[in-house]
């Protein structure tokens, strides 16, 4: 077992007390899985990420990676975040080696930085600044940067949220040919449950705060996969009505006890009013 | 020209108000004797050494600050009180602790450019988003990589902003320093120049102090801070 989480809890403290974010959450991940977890928004599911991280640490119960328990952020479990966070004062290349400095020499260094940029398709902007490329193409050296740390474990924290739709079918059938190559652990938190069944093994599915796994599913479809074939949208369906239970939840909480789902797919019914018109 | 024209209209007598003529064959003379050039090497190598010193543990002080909480508190607040004191204050004081010489003026210097410096660079540290550090965390940098590879670079383009004011405060001290006190130098070029009434000289020392300034600036600090903002996308 690759990573093992076990009864893990995490408690944050906020101003009027204590919140309770992760709730006894227990999960195995194998090497080489596809996992992704989805949930309502603030069910914990970046929690989770953050502590196997080590960015964060449980308040109660244990993570261990390979036997070993995580104490502390390491190269070996690599995050990427949504917003990319590439260094400005680097090029494209010199943050894709960013993690490699010092590790070894800079000739080897550039090598393997150029083959993986030539890996997501930026060969031609190796020279180029952060604030020059697109959201896509930030994404993408993102990637290029986790991967060149070659991580046991691959850490994505909603990376394609911000992107538009079509740049996220491409980089999901990036990331998709990457993990089928590499066969890299990946784990990947989204809120978007076709994303989720797009690409993942295995989803785990989150309840609202505080979080526990609700239930898990076993994605076995062929791949290369397609986010709007009948297969994918089914599975989807599925987690969707599992997970329609749990906004339920935390829009009851978030906007208003009397408050129910109608039975559309308007995830909001168009006549309510969040108090935009004032 | 208006110069020139207010010259022509006597308003004032020559010996107050002299003509750019004059100011422009003192300024000749100047460079000719090389009294101006002699004055201009002692006022910028004594400005290199107190700057590179306040640079140095303005850095260090503004990421110490930036970075602990406790020292934030406590020296944080008494920086910005002293920020405010213009530094030749510090004249008197530096004369008693270490008499009339050159350790005395670059005290001044150094209190002119420090502070400045250190206020940038915290409030750079400050501005540095998180992600910028979780993000090298989870890549395995730890310790003083962190502060070399993340921090620093991340705060740059304040400290820039910083050394561009430190370094005008300091050459204002250090003109004023030499003003109050005897030795070679811009600043006491121009008061020899006060003392023989040689309204000329006095001109011609002046545009000389401005244009050290305006090399400086235009060509180290401009520069760099162009750099910065071509690499960071903060400006076309």
């Amino acid at each position: 077992m690759l990573l093992s989480v076990d009864s893990v809890t995490k408690e944050f403290i906020a101003q009027h007390g204590k919140v309770l974010v992760l709730d006894k959450i227990s999960l195995q991940i194998k090497p080489g899985e596809f996992v992704c977890f989805v949930g309502p928004s603030g069910c914990g599911k970046t929690t989770l990420l953050n502590l196997i991280a080590g960015l964060e640490q449980p308040t109660q119960g244990t993570i261990q990676k390979n036997g070993e328990k995580i104490a502390a952020p390491g190269s070996d479990r690599v995050v990427i975040f949504q917003e990319a966070a590439l260094f400005p004062w680097l090029n494209v290349i010199q943050n894709v080696e960013f993690g490699l400095v010092g590790r070894m020499e800079a000739q080897k260094r550039r090598e393997i930085a150029r083959a993986l940029l030539n890996l997501v398709h930026l060969g031609r902007f190796e020279k180029a600044y952060v604030h020059q490329l697109s959201g896509g193409m930030k994404s993408r050296v993102a990637i290029a940067r986790a991967l060149a740390l070659n991580p046991s474990v691959l850490l994505m924290d909603e990376p394609f949220a911000a992107l538009d739709a079509q740049t996220r079918d491409i980089l999901h059938e990036e990331i998709e040919e990457i993990w089928t190559k590499t066969k890299q652990t990946i784990i990947f938190v989204t809120h978007n449950v076709r994303e989720a069944v797009r690409l993942g093994n295995r989803v785990f599915v989150f309840t609202a705060r505080p979080g526990q796994i609700k239930k898990e599913f076993q994605i076995d479809l062929p791949r290369p996969r397609d986010t709007n074939s009948e297969a994918v949208v089914a599975y989807a369906k599925l987690i969707q009505q599992e997970l329609r239970e749990e906004i339920e939840k935390f829009l009851k909480e978030e906007v208003d006890h009397e408050w129910t789902l109608k039975k559309t797919d308007l995830l909001r019914p168009a006549g309510i009013d969040l108090g935009s018109g004032i | 020209m208006i110069w020139e024209a207010v010259f022509r209209l006597g308003v004032w007598p020559p010996y107050l108000f002299p003509s750019p003529e004059e100011v422009a064959k003192a300024l000749l003379s100047g460079f000719q004797d090389r009294s101006f050039l002699i004055g201009m090497g002692v006022s910028i190598q004594r400005i290199l050494i107190g700057y590179f010193i306040s640079l140095v543990f303005g850095v260090i002080l503004g990421i110490l600050i930036g970075r602990f909480k406790l020292l934030d508190e406590t020296v944080g607040s008494l920086i910005t009180g002293l920020q405010v004191l213009p530094s030749i204050c510090w004249l008197p004081l530096a004369i008693l602790w270490f008499g009339l010489n050159e350790q005395a003026i670059q005290f001044v210097i150094i209190m002119g450019a420090f502070f400045s410096i250190a206020i940038a660079t915290d409030s750079g540290i400050r501005n540095i988003p998180p992600i910028y550090l979780r993000a090298a965390k989870t890549m395995g940098i730890k310790g003083m990589d962190l502060y070399t590879r993340v921090i620093f670079p991340a705060a740059l383009p304040s400290i820039a902003t910083g050394m561009k004011l430190g370094w005008s405060f300091a050459w204002r001290s250090l003109m004023a320093g030499e003003l109050i006190f005897v030795s070679v130098g811009l600043g006491h070029l121009l008061q020899t120049g006060r003392e023989l009434n040689d309204m000329a000289q006095v001109m011609a020392v002046m545009i000389t102090i401005m244009m050290v300034g305006l090399i400086f600036d235009r060509f180290i600090f401009a520069q760099f801070e162009k750099r910065l903002r071509r690499q960071w996308g903060m400006s076309n």
